[in-house]
């Protein structure tokens, strides 16, 4: 049994934890003349790398501007406000409730990822080392959710929490409906088997000898030793369901319920001519995400390339 | 990388005292889990079958129809738009991707500075919510945005109908070159140096080594990206709903197969008709995942 659509490349974590990267093109030694043109073609990939990477800013340093203006600057074709203001953060945050749904989205990211991070590294656990017959064949098919795809699980699960079965419980339009259906991944729990898999046996046999139960050993030994899987999947989480559009839609209809995502689609609708509204809407949105990028970089490409290989 | 299945130890088949206490911990651990995936995942899968085969409404079934919620969605103008559209926007976005892709990940992998700078800017976009993008999208976007502003342009892109479902593949084929970059950037460390060593050697510049060497070389690498990012294509909603107000207008121009599903099952209330139309987007997603677990699988055995 092979890892679903794994690229047979070299990993990614160490892409990701910014490795030297080997270098593709060998520069060629000893040729004259090879210096000075080597020296104008980095000048000249340097030029193309920032304008590149300027065209991938652009549009957010834009959009952090206008969110900066007062309404009747945002038709203006200025980079930087002329009166600097907090006006349209004021009104998104205040009038259009964007408190409000900042909190829902916080609450559903935190707790996700909490129970995703809990359950994958419990779940990792077992399926990594504890013995137990039909092990393999429930791997089998935690592998084999991810081959499904929400969109073909819209339609069962909108009406299996429309009428929960056999309790006939409604959880359209609740928090604990949301959480039921991203209580934890098969992502987060592969993620933790397999970093699992890498620590050594020696570790916890000796926590064996102490009589310490299974739990102790995997809440006191294997837990502490798994920093970087618990952050890449605590990470993969959080800004899967801060972002997660699809479900929070589907589910979370009522505006007291909305999530940043929803509140954002919802506000284009009716009022998208407010641009600095917007805007620092769009801002509040994107903040915890690239905060989390900044300071976490290295598990947060890892975690997102190795979610991605899902497909 | 293949799952390492633990090698069974020497003794592993005699059952030592607390083995069935090890089995039971076992179940317990995986308990929760299990119970997610089998609830949320496996019965889903069924379940959409069988709806698929009942005209459903808001209320629950009306009727066994068998197979006629398919043949209806044959003959459904509004499916086939949408099938149209779909197929349309992945033909257009899945060449985008794969080269503003390969174009960044070269450029990350050249030996320069700020290697770890350029790779975060590039990676930028794919960090941003659909829903935070496509704000930004329809801000740039608006007739006196900065887009038209730049190129004096008055266009009207969204609501145009000729212009709306390209600016969508315009918007994705820029948010996902990202997490294309990723993958071609491993494939390309799997290209050994020697290569490239000899190719200068023979006098190759860096064009003729990228097109001679670089290019057909990164070929599990290109089919990779390819399958990732037409299924990713075929999922295509978040950005058609929200600039459409769910209309998949204008003129349904934006309307893509999963808005199809969505609107068919919550606006319409036509949950076995929606269930047909999310079993056939199923199998066709799935026909590209066998397709991809078959070569990557001898990939690894090789």
């Amino acid at each position: 049994m092979s890892e679903p659509a794994a690229p047979p490349f070299a990993a990614l974590e160490e892409l990701a934890a910014g490795e030297p990267v080997a270098v593709g093109q060998a520069g060629p030694t000893g040729i004259p003349g090879r210096a000075r043109s080597e020296r104008i073609q980095r000048a000249i990939a340097y030029t193309a790398m920032f304008a590149i990477s300027l065209l991938f800013f652009v549009p957010f340093l834009w959009s952090l501007s206008t969110s900066f203006k007062p309404l009747s600057e945002t038709a203006n074709f200025a980079l930087l406000p002329h009166n600097w203001t907090l006006a349209g953060y004021r009104t998104a945050l205040g009038d259009y409730n964007f408190a409000r749904y900042m909190g829902n989205s916080a609450i559903l990211a935190v707790t996700v990822t909490f129970t995703s991070v809990f359950l994958g590294a419990l779940g990792g656990y077992a399926f990594a080392r504890l013995r137990f017959p039909g092990r393999n064949i429930l791997f089998f098919l935690v592998l084999g959710t991810l081959m499904i795809p929400d969109q073909l699980r819209l339609v069962p699960i909108y009406r299996m929490l429309t009428v929960f079965p056999v309790t006939h419980w409604n959880l359209v339009d609740t928090y604990q409906g949301y959480w039921a259906i991203r209580l934890v991944s098969a992502t987060a729990l592969f993620l933790m088997r397999q970093y699992f898999l890498t620590i050594p046996r020696d570790l916890e046999e000796a926590a064996k000898l102490d009589a310490a139960g299974f739990f102790k050993t995997f809440w006191r030994v294997m837990l502490p030793l798994a920093g970087p899987a618990l952050a890449a999947v605590a990470i993969l989480e959080f800004q899967g369901t801060w972002n997660d559009f699809f479900w929070a839609n589907l589910l979370l209809q009522s505006p007291q319920h909305w999530t940043l995502p929803v509140g954002l689609a919802q506000f284009v609708f009716t009022y998208r001519t407010l641009w600095n509204s917007l805007m620092a809407a769009t801002m509040i949105a994107l903040a915890p995400v690239v905060l989390v990028y900044l300071f976490f970089q290295r598990y947060f490409v890892a975690g997102v390339a190795s979610a991605g290989v899902k497909g | 990388m293949a799952i390492a299945v633990p090698k069974r130890r020497l003794f592993g088949r005699t059952r030592q005292p607390g083995a069935a206490r090890e089995a039971l911990v076992g179940y317990a651990f995986v308990f929760v889990p299990m119970a997610v995936f089998i609830l949320f995942f496996i019965y889903p899968m069924g379940y959409a079958v069988y709806i698929s085969r009942f005209d459903w409404g808001i209320l629950g079934p009306l009727g066994k129809v068998g197979w006629k919620n398919y043949t209806s969605l044959w003959h459904d103008t509004l499916f086939r738009r949408a099938v149209k559209n779909t197929i349309e926007y992945t033909v257009w976005v899945v060449p985008l991707q794969m080269t503003l892709g390969l174009l960044l990940a070269v450029i990350v992998n050249q030996r320069i500075r700020f290697r770890t700078f350029f790779r975060g800017a590039f990676y930028f976009p794919a960090l941003a919510s659909s829903a935070a993008i496509t704000a930004i999208a329809i801000y740039l976007l608006n007739v006196d945005g900065l887009v038209n502003k730049v190129f004096g342009l008055h266009k009207l892109w969204f609501y145009d109908p000729k212009t709306a479902l390209p600016a969508i593949t315009g918007l994705n084929a820029w948010t996902t070159a990202g997490t294309m970059m990723l993958f071609y950037l491993a494939a390309l460390q799997a290209i050994p140096t020697d290569v490239y060593e000899a190719a200068a050697i023979d006098g190759a510049g860096p064009w003729r080594q990228f097109w001679k060497i670089t290019f057909p070389l990164l070929k599990p690498g290109h089919f990779f990206v390819a399958v990732v990012s037409i299924i990713g294509a075929m999922k295509i909603f978040d950005q058609a709903y929200i600039v459409s107000r769910g209309t998949g207008g204008p003129d349904y121009s934006t309307y893509t197969v999963v808005l199809y599903i969505y609107n068919t099952a919550i606006r319409d209330a036509q949950l076995g008709l929606a269930a047909a139309s999310g079993v056939v987007l199923f199998v066709v997603i799935f026909l590209f995942t066998i397709i991809q677990w078959a070569f990557f699988g001898r990939q690894e055995a090789a």
